[in-house]
């Protein structure tokens, strides 16, 4: 398809031994609008401003937590775009799981398989690194679960974590409020304390996401009238 | 500023820039704007319409020849605005993949599916360096048998939002500014409303009043869900309509 002409890598090595790429796109992560994760003992949140470039925008046809099997979701800072791509391979990778071993895949394992493209392209031929992290919430067989992946491909299981353009602010708050023997609507309390922390304006239904998976492993998008609901309780 | 990163291979190929920008597609944004052409797209409670400067660059041109709007199937219409060459074949590509939906599911293909395509295809030309992204910003439009009307905007970055009212091109900032006003309360137009807005906001950010002929005006109606550009005379009414009003 033409790309033999690029068929070098295009994130190096510079004389200091840094891959400037990969710096690069975490600077575009770091950009992004923020998002954050929270595990909890029954369960874990993850939750995003979503901010629109105009009220002209139809904020229905934005959904930015998405699902990559019924008991994985995730949510990402910086290049909407390039989310979707990561999205529609994790969903592949899930998929091909599941017709192998006739159960749903893992959430380490899909972190991994998600992990791994994302290296792939910071050494492929003429590609550059993927412009997000992303933070996977999952819950299966070894219980709740919180993964954040880099554009490196480096991944990290957390209690906590948060990216994007608020990140120092919000990982001081959620070090100063995250206990062990957090529940999740406590957990869900605190998602949203952590973003209205850095929230430039007034936080509503219509510009933050949730999503939220418990025991029942469903993961879960919160609808705009039960946002509606925490933001009551959190006042 | 381009040390370090392959001494200035971001300004060539879509690698990030020290700042975490994408230089190529940045560019891409200009050559839309630089085309010289605005287009606006509203959204009714049962309508959708777009509407688009045409220009005809020489007399002797055949003016139906030249034209910025695209029926992708009966029931899909594309605004293309930017490099006009780069929407031919995007509506080519488009057309194909819409005929291979309908084959595959039995179903026509619908206007979110279309747009998240377009904005798929856009994303490699973000991050692989064999292509250039596409000089065109596509308005998709059609009437959605569970949604009603919809009216999506894909962009070079691979970005696609759905639209209560939208602009791209040259003069899109103005023109966003005045729809938003329009649009603040959300009101349910009707057809007529929906194509006397979209037209009105282009003269209103142009400041010139236009003849019938110097516009293209596409429209998809829920009572009849097929996608059609109107014809001069149908232009004109509505021209009348808006005059008459102001």
């Amino acid at each position: 398809m033409g790309d033999s002409q690029y068929s070098f890598s295009l994130t190096t090595f510079s004389p200091s031994g840094k891959l400037v790429q990969i710096e690069h796109a975490l600077t575009a992560v770091g950009s992004g609008q923020t998002s954050l994760g929270i595990k909890a003992s029954n369960g874990v949140v993850i939750a995003t401003e979503k901010k629109l470039p105009s009220i002209l925008v139809d904020e229905a046809s934005v959904q930015k937590i998405q699902h990559l099997t019924p008991n994985i979701g995730t949510v990402y800072s910086g290049m909407g775009p390039d989310f979707r791509v990561l999205v529609r391979k994790s969903r592949k990778q899930a998929e091909q799981y599941l017709r192998l071993y006739k159960e749903p895949i893992p959430v380490t394992q899909l972190v991994r398989e998600t992990a791994t493209v994302m290296q792939e392209f910071t050494q492929s031929g003429g590609v550059r690194p993927f412009g997000v992290s992303l933070l996977v919430a999952g819950y299966d067989d070894k219980g709740p679960q919180l993964y954040q992946v880099d554009p490196s491909g480096s991944y990290f299981s957390w209690k906590a974590s948060a990216m994007g353009k608020n990140v120092s602010n919000a990982k001081t708050f959620l070090e100063k409020r995250y206990t062990e023997d957090m529940e999740l609507d406590d957990a869900i309390h605190t998602a949203i304390l952590t973003l209205k922390e850095g929230f430039e304006g007034e936080i509503s239904s219509k510009n933050i996401e949730i999503g939220k998976i418990g025991t029942d492993k469903v993961f879960r998008v919160l609808t705009p009238a039960e946002i509606d609901d925490y933001l009551a309780e959190v006042e | 500023m381009s040390r370090g990163s392959g001494a200035g291979y971001d300004r060539h190929i879509t690698i990030f820039s020290p700042e975490g920008r994408l230089f190529q597609v940045e560019y891409a944004f200009k050559a839309v704007k630089a085309a010289g052409i605005t287009s606006i797209g509203v959204r009714g409670k049962d309508s959708v319409c777009v509407v688009t400067q045409k220009k005809v660059p020489d007399k002797l041109l055949d003016q139906s020849s030249v034209s910025h709007l695209f029926p992708v199937t009966k029931y899909l219409g594309l605004l293309a605005t930017g490099m006009t060459a780069d929407s031919r074949s995007l509506v080519q590509q488009a057309r194909n993949e819409a005929a291979e939906f309908r084959f595959q599911y039995g179903y026509e293909m619908p206007a979110d599916i279309l747009a998240k395509w377009i904005a798929d295809k856009s994303q490699v030309y973000t991050q692989h360096a064999y292509m250039r992204p596409l000089g065109v910003v596509a308005m998709v439009l059609g009437i959605d048998e569970e949604r009603g009307p919809l009216l999506y905007k894909c962009d070079p970055a691979g970005h696609f939002y759905g639209h209560k009212a939208t602009s791209a091109g040259m003069k899109e900032q103005e023109a966003v500014n005045f729809l938003e006003k329009k649009m603040k309360e959300n009101p349910a137009f009707t057809y007529d409303e929906t194509v006397q807005t979209a037209i009105s906001a282009l003269q209103s950010v142009l400041q010139e009043d236009f003849k019938a002929t110097e516009i293209e005006v596409g429209v998809v109606r829920a009572d009849d869900p097929l996608f059609r550009s109107l014809r001069t005379e149908e232009i004109d009414e509505h021209l009348t309509a808006i005059s008459e009003r102001d």
